[in-house]
């Protein structure tokens, strides 16, 4: 029993990225927009595990605070703002023209050039761990939230102050797109 | 332990499924679900070479991001409701202004 415990321990990164490709699928496949919206709310706290079985503790957390609080609740609301059932007897799905499935081929064969070295070349082999050296002092595994606001605030605060004003024009370009046209 | 490959194969396999989602699929707002599949897949890919290299760089990139995913999905959804009002429909196909 011990020993299943330690393997599933062992393999939680796995195990939690296998039940994301499925939230996916749901997502990808299901016939009705909410279902679509529980495939992907489960499709992210599943990706929160990966972050936390990656050691980003904080990521994790604010993967389900962003996500699963916020994105997801958004899509809810607008599928309950836009009516969908008129659509629900027609096929849900329409191949593009074969020139999407070719750029698909295409794209495919590019990822399988990029893996084909590094999947199975000389660093696959090496497990994934910490560096502390690397980290400005700071170990990125014990002192998770402090060294990610050090890189956020110290070496990249420029980014960090653009982002507040790419939210704030979201914001404002939101409000101007779904406002109703005065008569 | 977590190897890197099986990072980069899981986060491959989110993207595909995106991208045949929004290639796929008629609805607008599944369009948008895949489209943010699709930057968590490359969130994960940050977080993966974060841990690689040591370095906490990609998990504070990986942050950035989120917010950047936040402020895309406002705007598209606003967009689709603006569709909605406009044509009535949210089926990516019945939309063909475009096409004159």
């Amino acid at each position: 029993m011990e020993h299943f415990i330690e393997t599933i321990g062992r393999n939680m990164f796995a195990i939690f990225g296998v039940m994301a490709l499925a939230g996916a699928a749901i997502m990808v496949a299901s016939r009705s927009a909410v279902h679509s919206v529980l495939g992907f709310l489960f499709a992210m706290l599943c990706m929160a595990g990966c972050y936390l079985s990656l050691q980003a503790e904080f990521l994790g957390m604010a993967q389900i605070l962003v996500y699963a609080g916020g994105i997801v609740v958004l899509f809810l609301f607008v599928v309950m703002l836009v009516e969908l059932t008129k659509h629900q007897g027609g096929d849900i799905f329409h191949l593009q023209s074969r020139y999407a499935v070719v750029t698909v081929l295409l794209g495919a064969a590019a990822f399988a050039a990029v893996f084909r070295k590094t999947l199975f070349g000389a660093a696959s082999k090496e497990a994934l761990v910490l560096r502390a050296d690397l980290a400005q002092g700071l170990d990125v595994a014990t002192h998770n939230a402090q060294a990610v606001s050090r890189g956020l605030f110290a070496d990249y605060l420029l980014p960090f102050e653009i982002l507040s004003v790419i939210l704030l024009v979201a914001l404002v370009g939101a409000v101007v797109l779904a406002k109703t046209e005065r008569v | 332990m977590v190897n890197l490959n099986a990072v980069l194969l899981i986060s491959f396999l989110l993207f595909s499924i995106g991208v045949i989602g929004v290639l796929i699929r008629r609805n607008a707002l599944v369009i948008l679900m895949c489209v943010e599949l699709m930057l968590n897949a490359a969130n994960l890919n940050f977080i993966a070479f974060a841990r690689h290299s040591g370095s906490v760089s990609g998990q504070a990139f990986a942050l950035l991001l989120m917010g950047f995913a936040a402020a895309e999905v406002a705007v598209g959804l606003a967009l689709v409701v603006a569709l909605y009002r406009k044509r009535d429909t949210v089926q990516v196909d019945d939309i063909n202004l475009l096409k004159g």
